[in-house]
Order: C-alpha cells, then sequence, then structure tokens
C-alpha cells in the first residue's frame, strides 16, 4: 500500500530532507505532499487523502499547534496521524503537543533512524534496518 | 537565567546540530569579542539570523564563508556541491540558525512557549556591547554564532 504523506515546513530545505529521509525509509510513498505552513496544510488536506502528517512547529501565519488543533477537529481529518518534527526538543513542549492530540513528536536534529521508526510506527510495518 | 548561560548551551547544540544534519565534526571553538572582520582567502560571508522569544528572549545568528557554505549545503541536501544553487545555501545556512537557535532554548528549562521567528539574511552585528560571539573551527570551515539577549532580567 502507498502512502501520501504531507510534510508542513516553512523550510523548503527541511521538507527536502524530510522527504529524502522518508525516500531511504523505504516507506512506500504514494504522492509527497508539501505545505510552508498550517493554512496552506490544510488546504492541501482539504484536497488530498493523506495518510500522514508531519509538521514542524515554528511557522508563519498557522503554526503546528494551531494546524493540529484544526485537524483534531475536523471529523473528516482527525483521525490522520501527526507528526510533529520540531526544533523545540523541551519536554514540556513534546508533552503539550501529544495532549493536544500528536501522534508522535521528534525534535530536530534528528537521526534517520528515529524519524523513519516513527513513521512505521504510525504507518504500520517494520522499519528499514540499514540505517 | 544569565546570558553567559545561555550562550554556554551553543557549543554542546553546534556540535550536535552540524553532526547530525550537516555531517561535519566541530574540531574547537572559541569566545570572540567581536565579529571577525575577514574570512581567509576573501570569501563572501553568508549570514542569516532570527529572533527569539520564551522564557528569555533576543536575536541569534550564524554567519560563514560561501565555501563552508556550499559544503553544509551539499551534505544537508545529499546532492553534489555544483548542483547547489545561492537559494538552496541560503535556506540550509538560515535552518542552521533555526536548528542552533531552537535546540539551545530548548534546553532552557522554562514555562512559556519556544517562538523562533523564520530566519533572513542579515548584516553582520556591529556595536553591540551585550553579544556573545562564539566562533565554531570545523573540518569544513569556520562558523560563527552571535547572541544578544534582549530584554531579560
Amino acid at each position: 500500500m502507498a502512502f501520501n504523506i504531507l510534510i508542513v515546513d516553512d523550510s523548503p530545505a527541511m521538507r527536502r530532507v524530510v522527504r529524502r529521509v522518508v525516500d531511504i525509509s523505504g516507506v512506500d510513498v504514494g504522492t509527497f505532499l508539501e505545505a510552508g505552513n498550517g493554512l496552506e496544510a490544510l488546504v492541501v488536506l482539504r484536497a488530498e487523502w493523506v495518510d500522514l502528517i508531519m509538521t514542524d512547529i515554528n511557522m508563519p501565519a498557522m503554526d503546528g499547534e494551531e494546524l493540529l488543533l484544526e485537524v483534531r477537529k475536523d471529523p473528516a481529518l482527525t483521525t490522520i496521524p501527526v507528526l510533529v518534527v520540531s526544533t523545540d526538543s523541551s519536554e514540556g513542549r513534546a508533552k503539550q503537543m501529544l495532549s493536544l492530540g500528536a501522534d508522535g513528536y521528534i525534535s530536530k536534529p534528528f537521526l534517520p533512524a528515529t524519524l523513519s521508526h516513527e513513521m512505521y510506527r504510525l504507518l504500520g510495518g517494520a522499519p528499514n534496518e540499514s540505517f | 537565567m544569565r546570558a553567559s548561560d545561555f550562550a554556554g548551551l551553543v557549543p554542546e547544540c553546534c556540535s550536535e546540530v552540524l553532526g547530525a544534519m550537516y555531517f561535519v565534526t566541530v574540531l574547537g571553538w572559541t569566545a570572540l569579542e567581536k565579529m571577525p572582520e575577514a574570512l581567509p582567502g576573501g570569501d563572501a560571508v553568508v549570514a542569516f539570523g532570527l529572533q527569539f522569544a520564551g522564557d528569555i528572549s533576543g536575536r541569534f545568528g550564524v554567519c560563514l564563508g560561501q565555501l563552508t557554505a556550499r559544503s553544509l549545503a551539499a551534505n544537508f541536501l545529499g546532492v553534489d556541491e555544483p548542483e547547489i544553487s545561492s537559494r538552496e545555501v541560503a535556506e540550509v545556512v538560515g535552518e542552521l540558525a533555526n536548528m542552533l537557535c531552537g535546540s539551545a532554548m530548548s534546553r532552557v528549562e522554562g514555562e512559556r512557549k519556544l517562538i523562533l521567528s523564520h530566519p533572513e539574511a542579515v548584516p553582520l552585528p556591529a556595536d553591540i556591547e551585550d553579544i556573545h560571539i562564539v566562533q565554531f573551527d570545523t573540518d569544513s570551515g569556520a562558523i560563527t554564532a552571535w547572541l544578544v539577549l534582549e530584554g531579560n532580567s
């Protein structure tokens, strides 16, 4: 089964790195979708089927926390797993995002294996152990 | 939290960020009293900075030579240097500033949310009294990080 993955980050470079890690991880990706902030992400989510959202927190226009809240209160989107990928590595921030409905939290800098394992945990399947 | 405490977190964060995401090894670091005036060989400077707010607030930035920046960009994006555009170099250096600042800020215990502005190209800071500057020697060249705290007790 091929998964559609939405990467939400205001840094095009970081979106590209995340996409590369997903490619290397061996996850069967149908379509990579990208958004530069939460507002753009919602437009994508209401037009495309998405199996996993990977989102940064600090972004202009609509941040990752607001995006998470919008996704969780929308019946059409609420079951989509959300993996937060943020520069904020504080335990408090991770706990807060998880309590708001995030399914996972990874802080930058991250190891490719960490991102891969979290994706497989949320999508199902076995991670590529070659990392 | 004193400015020097926060500034003391930067070297550790820099090693972690550069090692994990840019595949660069930090060989050593030196605290400077002012920004370096020129780079070896007259290499052009790439400088990005951002504002941060949380339990402490201020400005943070990095500057490095164009050659070092291109090397970091190639490592970060996983492509060969000749394929890297100036825009991509800028994005990668901006992301370096973002990750370094976020990593250091996150280690400061506090209750307030960390807010980072979008990194932008900035002039090198000059004539600022309470500025903390650290220069890192890496296997890809020198990287200078600077920090100015604002409105903190």
